[in-house]
């Protein structure tokens, strides 16, 4: 088959616009690759040393990371633990939950030996600016109580919002996300609880 | 689309001096007769979208700034040999192309400033003011003009971005410039002023609807001082003629 003139002229503008497109778009992948790999794990491993003291562990936990399975929210529980020397210090419990007002909220959770919390930080959220992103360590101190509680301090039919009869401070107006942070970060200490404390790390 | 045409038409130029006749009316065109957010009303979804606090308007203003230069220089540059029939398919190919060298580099380069402009990068594709652009002027523009006009336009575009993030977030968080530092570092932390008590702020301006509405009210701004230009000018001319 032939094609007229001004199709073929068509076909082969188009065809060159996207060959010379995805050229670029491989040599600046190529180009770009390593270092955006670098920078993520640079950013993931200071949301690690804002939980836990910088000197309280000498390893880089995300690369020892591994998964518990049931995890909460019927996904598996990504866990990274922080180490000195060959010594467990605590365990990192990278939870994501979907109970938030506007979608996921991802934390870290970090809990030590004996089972209590150590710090929660917020690494992603998209919650109503100036009400729920007070979750955020920058915003408020909200999310410091957590520090020092364990499963069976408060007691489990305690562990929700003040507004809802539990234990934990609400914020104004932020009901739903408040009772989402809460019962994720007692999501992640019952399944960290159900499992051994120190599995060897993945090959 | 007819209607905005007419009514970017019969505006009075901006005086703005010091340029050439064609690139002035570009830039009067880009900023206001023909402003992408408040005449055109294009790239809403990226709008409405992101418009909820200064910062971040001021964070998809630039991403978005920087793409339609470069889509306008490519598209220019292009311009006379792509065949008629496929010239659409391929601005949006030369668009998306460049939305992803953007974010890539941004990611790789810049990645502190990446993780706040991130979420708008993308969202740039969505913005049709670029293949507004690269179709009504740049395909058919020399480089010169092509790349005012992708300045013009941007600049537009930021501006309606950054005067509605700074609305909806003045009367919904009572805040003005909140969390600088995510773009501009540390220091600019300083930048923040709070305009009400906490918690005094009125939520729906920072939900969605509010987005509309304040949209709404700047689109009714615009359009009330042009009819009161043209108002006084033909209350003038009528007095003139009297005399």
């Amino acid at each position: 088959m032939r094609l007229p003139g001004h199709r073929l002229r068509a076909v082969v503008s188009i065809a060159l616009v996207g060959l010379v497109a995805a050229l670029i778009l491989a040599g600046v992948d190529r180009l770009t690759r390593e270092r955006i790999a670098l920078e993520r794990e640079r950013q993931a491993q200071a949301a690690l040393v804002q939980l836990l003291p910088e000197a309280s562990f000498d390893n880089l936990p995300r690369q020892e990371a591994f998964e518990l399975s049931p995890g909460p929210f019927g996904r598996p529980l990504p866990v990274y633990p922080a180490r000195r020397g060959q010594e467990l210090v605590a365990l990192i419990a990278d939870v994501t939950t979907p109970s938030g007002y506007s979608g996921d909220i991802r934390l870290l959770v970090a809990v030590d030996l004996a089972g209590q919390v150590m710090g929660v930080s917020v690494i992603e959220h998209r919650e109503t600016p100036g009400l729920g992103d007070l979750i955020e360590r920058r915003k408020s101190s909200w999310i410091d109580q957590f520090r020092g509680r364990s499963l069976d301090d408060p007691a489990p039919e305690r562990w929700a919002a003040d507004r809802r009869g539990g234990t934990f401070d609400t914020l104004t107006s932020a009901t739903i996300t408040s009772q989402a942070v809460i019962e994720a970060v007692r999501a992640s200490l019952e399944t960290l609880a159900r499992h051994d404390p120190d599995p060897e790390p993945m090959p | 689309m007819n209607q905005t045409a007419t009514t970017a038409a019969s505006d009075p130029p901006l005086p703005i001096r010091g340029v050439s006749q064609g690139t002035r009316e570009i830039w009067a065109n880009g900023l206001w007769q023909g402003n992408p957010g408040l005449v055109q009303l294009l790239g809403l979804c990226p709008l409405l979208a992101v418009s909820n606090t200064a910062v971040n308007g001021l964070g998809l203003g630039l991403a978005t700034l920087v793409v339609l230069v470069l889509s306008n220089c490519a598209v220019s540059l292009l311009r006379g040999q792509l065949a008629a029939e496929v010239r659409i398919p391929a601005f949006v190919l030369i668009i998306a192309t460049l939305v992803t060298v953007v974010d890539l580099s941004l990611q790789a380069w810049l990645h502190d400033l990446s993780r706040t402009l991130g979420i708008f990068v993308p969202l740039i594709v969505t913005n049709c003011t670029l293949l507004a652009r690269a179709e009504a002027f740049a395909s058919r523009q020399p480089l010169l003009p092509a790349l005012h006009d992708g300045l013009a336009q941007g600049l537009g575009f930021a501006l309606v971005l950054i005067a509605l993030g700074a609305g909806r977030e003045m009367i919904g968080q009572g805040t003005l410039l909140a969390d600088a530092e995510l773009l501009f570092g540390a220091w600019a932390s300083v930048l923040e002023i709070r305009v009400l008590p906490q918690g005094w702020g009125l939520l729906l301006a920072t939900l969605p609807p509010g987005a509309f509405i304040g949209l709404g009210l700047l689109v009714a701004l615009r359009q009330h001082l042009v009819s009161r230009k043209t108002q006084g000018r033909a209350a003038a001319k009528s007095a003139g003629q009297s005399a």
